[in-house]
């Protein structure tokens, strides 16, 4: 409770949590408010915003609701946002805490491939991914996890170097426990504070490169994306400009949100840590 | 039959090229139920033949037998299955417990480890370790962080008997207890020892711990054994250099020793 209050104290956390809040309002709301399908034709091609007050933003080239394509595209770009990063982090905790954990040559090898999967721009990776496997929404989760996982992996590694050699460690290999359980039950749950603390930067880049994936025309096709909404605005941009202009606020708020909490949340435990 | 044999263990560091034998050549034994102190200036080797007992690092040479068998030899299941035999209380006991565990959890791991306890007996097995070690039983749900120092030592302690161990290596136990506190968990360790006969390496730099609880000594001085003996003889009137430091250095005994003579 102290926590929280600390925690709404700092105006970036403040911030981030109200945009964060309508987020989640509006990805959870969608389908209420906006009953069936978003991509169904709502009214006449291509009407600006503010015009029709059954149709708030407007409609575009296909007269087709944005208001309702932007709540059902806040769903999609927090689901894969959440999702990739979740994926990313777990799978780098993992293999940072194994490559620490055990050194030599399984440290060797986890860290060679980590350096591979590194090199490669993670933007081209899920690129070439999803056009071998095809669009789909888990599809593009695993792709933006492939390229987002090695950050995760090194500060998890670097942790656990300095974690194994504590005496809580030796003194759970004294009462005999196996290295593996070493490894997840003592060494993990205290190595993952500093990798949580990516969790704000990793989400926010993994909602952005959904929404360029979706904006080649790589997203999941039954899915409405703001990727994939630019990127048909794209082609009336001098007539109506207002088709890329909307999601793309939304796309920066979503992104400015995130961050702003995450940043709040390492404030207060960096503060906490400081006290204690 | 002695319990822990140690013959001719090295131990070396390479530093910057050069290398340094932080054990060299050492060999002892110890004997059921008895304790035998390592003690020494730091630096002087004492705490990683603790660590190279108990196999957290390995030696580059020598011979460690115990309980009869070649331990060097041992490895995987069979090494940790002989763990429960030989255990350790380390110096710090915050930094000895994983910051997120709770008493119950600390000393749950051995009982199920070892497969000491069912799963449902485990909960009376940890009383009973509280008792034993004069704590009380409603101790078991709290964070080791939140409970102090003494009573995390009298825990760690608990947990080192969990698996009744015939020898238990204290490195430096009592060190960074406070001096009321200190005496209260040797008295502990006393006691254990009478009615459990667990042998105790006693590893420590004081010379007055070490003459209150000791049988034998060993003196360390840079990796190499400096003077052994009877513990009380041994501090009572020092030959090796070492010996007279440390001595010296302990201004208490220093007097005693000089209203002695």
């Amino acid at each position: 409770m102290r926590r929280l209050r600390r925690f709404l104290r700092t105006p970036e956390a403040v911030a981030g949590t109200i945009l964060l809040t309508v987020l989640f309002a509006m990805a959870l709301s969608a389908s209420l408010l906006f009953p069936g399908d978003p991509q169904a034709i709502a009214g006449p091609a291509l009407l600006p915003p503010f015009q029709d007050w059954s149709l708030p933003l407007g409609t575009d080239r296909l007269g087709r609701d944005v208001l309702a394509e932007l709540f059902h595209g806040a769903r999609t770009s927090l689901a894969v946002g959440l999702a990739a990063a979740a994926a990313a982090l777990v799978i780098g905790a993992v293999v940072g805490t194994l490559a620490g954990f055990a050194g030599g040559l399984v440290d060797e090898v986890l860290m060679r491939i980590t350096d591979a999967f590194q090199t490669v721009p993670g933007f081209l990776l899920a690129l070439a991914f999803v056009s071998v496997v095809g669009p789909s929404l888990g599809v593009v989760v695993v792709a933006i996890a492939l390229g987002t996982w090695t950050g995760p992996a090194r500060i998890a590694r670097a942790e656990v170097l300095s974690i194994r050699e504590r005496d809580y460690v030796a003194g759970a290999r004294v009462i005999g426990m196996r290295p593996l359980e070493i490894a997840f039950r003592e060494v993990l749950p205290n190595a993952l504070p500093p990798v949580l603390a990516m969790s704000s930067v990793i989400v926010a880049a993994a909602i952005l490169t959904e929404a360029a994936l979706s904006f080649l025309g790589l997203g999941d096709p039954n899915r409405v994306t703001w990727g994939g909404m630019i990127a048909e605005g794209r082609a009336v941009l001098r007539t109506a400009p207002f088709l890329s202009i909307v999601p793309g606020i939304a796309l920066v708020l979503t992104v400015l949100g995130v961050y702003l909490a995450g940043e709040g949340i390492v404030e207060t435990t960096a503060v906490r840590r400081g006290l204690s | 039959m002695n319990l822990l044999t140690v013959s001719n263990l090295i131990k070396r560091y390479s530093r910057g090229g050069k290398t340094l034998a932080a054990v060299d050549d050492v060999s002892f034994h110890v004997e059921p139920g008895e304790t035998l102190a390592l003690a020494g200036p730091s630096g002087s080797g004492k705490s990683t033949i603790a660590r190279l007992v108990l196999r957290l690092i390995e030696p580059d040479g020598g011979r460690i037998e115990f309980e009869g068998d070649n331990f060097l030899a041992l490895r995987g299941a069979a090494l940790r299955a002989r763990r429960a035999r030989l255990q350790m209380v380390f110096q710090d006991p915050l930094a000895a417990f994983n910051p997120r565990a709770t008493v119950a959890r600390v000393l749950d791991d051995p009982l199920r480890i070892h497969g000491v306890a069912s799963r449902f007996e485990r909960p009376r097995r940890i009383a009973a370790l509280l008792e034993r070690v004069g704590l009380a039983a409603d101790l078991a749900p709290r964070a080791i962080h939140e409970i102090s120092g003494g009573q995390r030592q009298r825990v760690a302690i608990a947990r080192a008997i969990a698996t009744k161990p015939s020898l238990i290596v204290l490195d430096e136990a009592v060190s960074a207890l406070d001096v009321s506190v200190r005496g209260q968990i040797l008295n502990l360790l006393l006691d254990l020892q009478r009615e459990e006969r667990i042998a105790y390496l006693f590893i420590s730099h004081d010379l007055g711990v070490v003459r209150a609880v000791a049988h034998r000594v060993i003196l360390f001085d840079a990796g190499r054994i400096a003077e052994n003996g009877d513990a009380r003889t041994v501090i009572g009137a020092p030959q090796s250099a070492v010996g007279q430091a440390l001595v010296a250095a302990a201004p208490r005994l220093h007097t005693t020793t000089q209203d002695a003579s």
